[in-house]
């Protein structure tokens, strides 16, 4: 009896989690890839079997190639700003000053606690190409501010620092954490040697914080290009003709206000496809070495 | 070391970084107490010329915040619970037991993270209808009542609890449940206050998942008001929103304040996102 329940135990504490991602993950991915195959306008009773033209039409409609280019310009950004900032400045924080660590922590994490929402407001109000502030000052000294609501590229530069703005603390706190593991002692040892901190940064540093960035990299591609969702949502709703929008964005259009639900079901499956590569990547360089629970 | 004596400038830098990190919030809260005109008038200044709690008033008249307030309050109420229940009760399974398939099930865990939500939305979206749990916050919590960052996190700290402790409370004939509230739960206490902090202020300012199922008024949360004050519906009363956002703001400020040290901590430790 006893160790009948000691075998039913583990289970008992893992149904609750078990149940969840059965019911609201596992079968709606699959009933997704369902769904991919129909086309269909989540209402009607009846679904029509389309084959694979909903995937042949997320490569060749023009706009979904609009959408993927824009989901690497995303990408690209994203690395960019979430990423190589960061990693810049916590590289500048552990290596090259020595008070206010703390400091800069506290004050670099607070956007973190503002909705997307409320970030996309403040800085469409500062960024107004007419009647922002800065506006103002680049009128003052003779520039004129370009209206970059009306360009993809610029749109998706100021939704992209959007979400910078916000999670640039974050990452900067989980990179900096990295370099914090570091052992002391070949730094000490390189500053003896006086090897110039920039030597010691690309040589050492850098190669032994591979895990943690490649982690951080990663997960700044798939949640930022989920996170930009928002101030899409609210300044550009994807213009200027599907300009700034990107696959997860698209994906939303064309299951809620397009109701094309085929459509939207197959761009979601490449989505997801593109992030298990992500993940493998992940699994490769961070949790390879998690062998424990084998 | 190097640098005593001589002014460090790279503190220039970091100081630019913060500035913009914290000047969109300076004008966030000015502008909220500007009037409509000063807010265009006198934009670059940073303390309101005529300050005015008017835009509270007005916001108060045109929406019921008593309501959003508890809206947003009761989703991320019962998203955090839920979230830490199932991640202390897998996080012990996991630490506690050896059973077939363990790396499977935790791999499949981990992956979540990488699953985007579009993937899930017209399923959960079908399934919550059909639950009659559209413009009800709990159709929104429901969905997402487990985290796979939070299982992770915890199960790296149980990690750190001595095996010596648990056998000894075992040979003692202690049973799991106790073993689990009286021992675990309290080790944990850290971590469970910092991740709780963090799935709180980031279920308050869920975005995404609620405008797809709450379209009544009356259902909504505080981002989803907020974003009706978007030009939409003619002209934007930039003001008035700033009061908005400053309101929606004061509730996660004064956690992160209370638990500052822990939430970054905790970051540190985990990895949480």
């Amino acid at each position: 009896m006893h160790n009948k329940n000691k075998r039913i135990l583990p289970f008992l504490y893992l149904l609750p989690t078990a149940i969840l991602l059965l019911v609201f993950m596992i079968i709606p991915i699959i009933y997704t890839f369902y769904l991919s195959f129909f086309d269909w306008n989540l209402i009607a009773p009846t679904k029509e079997f389309v084959g694979f033209k909903n995937y042949i039409d997320v490569f060749i409609d023009p706009i979904n190639q609009k959408v993927i280019l824009n989901t690497i310009i995303y990408i690209v950004f994203l690395i960019i700003l979430n990423f190589l900032i960061p990693y810049f400045i916590s590289l500048i924080v552990k290596f090259f000053i020595n008070k206010m660590q703390k400091t800069y922590k506290i004050l670099f994490f607070i956007p973190s606690l503002f909705s997307l929402v409320v970030g996309a407001m403040i800085f469409t109000w500062m960024l107004n190409p007419v009647s922002g502030p800065i506006a103002f000052i680049l009128k003052n000294i003779g520039i004129s501010m370009p209206n970059w609501s009306n360009s993809g590229i610029l749109a998706i530069t100021v939704i992209c620092f959007i979400t910078n703005w916000k999670v640039f603390g974050y990452n900067f706190i989980l990179l900096l954490t990295g370099l914090g593991s570091i052992p002391q002692n070949i730094i000490d040892a390189a500053k003896i040697d006086r090897i110039p901190k920039w030597r010691l940064i690309f040589n050492v540093v850098l190669p032994m914080n591979r895990g943690i960035s490649v982690y951080v990299l990663i997960l700044t591609i798939v949640q930022g290009l989920q996170y930009v969702f928002t101030p899409i949502n609210v300044i550009t709703t994807g213009g200027p003709y599907y300009g700034s929008s990107n696959m997860i964005y698209q994906t939303y259009l064309n299951a809620f206000v397009l109701y094309k639900t085929g459509t939207s079901s197959a761009l979601a499956i490449v989505t997801f496809i593109i992030f298990l590569i992500l993940l493998f990547i992940e699994i490769r360089f961070v949790e390879g070495r998690s062998d424990k629970y084998v | 070391m190097f640098d005593k004596g001589k002014i460090n400038y790279w503190h220039l830098l970091l100081i630019l970084v913060v500035l913009i990190a914290i000047l969109p919030i300076l004008f966030m809260v000015s502008n909220s107490f500007k009037t409509l005109r000063d807010s265009y008038n006198t934009m670059l200044s940073l303390i309101p010329l005529r300050p005015t709690l008017n835009n509270y008033l007005m916001l108060n008249r045109q929406v019921n915040l008593l309501t959003l307030t508890w809206n947003t309050f009761l989703m991320a109420a019962i998203v955090t619970i839920g979230k830490l229940l199932t991640g202390l009760l897998t996080a012990y399974a996991f630490r506690s037991y050896r059973f077939k398939g363990k790396m499977f099930v935790y791999l499949i865990f981990v992956s979540t993270i990488f699953v985007p939500f579009t993937i899930i939305m017209i399923p959960n979206y079908l399934v919550i209808a059909k639950l009659n749990l559209l413009n009800n916050v709990l159709g929104v919590a429901l969905p997402q009542l487990c985290d796979a960052t939070g299982i992770m996190i915890f199960l790296k700290t149980m990690e750190k609890i001595p095996n010596t402790l648990i056998d000894a409370a075992k040979v003692d004939n202690i049973p799991n449940r106790k073993i689990f509230f009286n021992i675990v739960i309290p080790i944990l206490k850290p971590s469970i206050v910092s991740v709780g902090a963090i799935f709180f202020i980031n279920s308050w300012n869920e975005y995404v998942w609620p405008t797809l199922i709450l379209k009544d008024k009356a259902s909504f949360t505080l981002p989803l008001a907020l974003q009706n004050y978007i030009s939409s519906e003619g002209g934007t009363n930039f003001p008035l929103a700033m009061a908005l956002s400053t309101i929606m703001v004061i509730l996660p400020l004064i956690i992160y304040l209370i638990f500052q040290k822990y939430i970054l901590n905790s970051i540190s430790t985990s990895g949480l996102k």
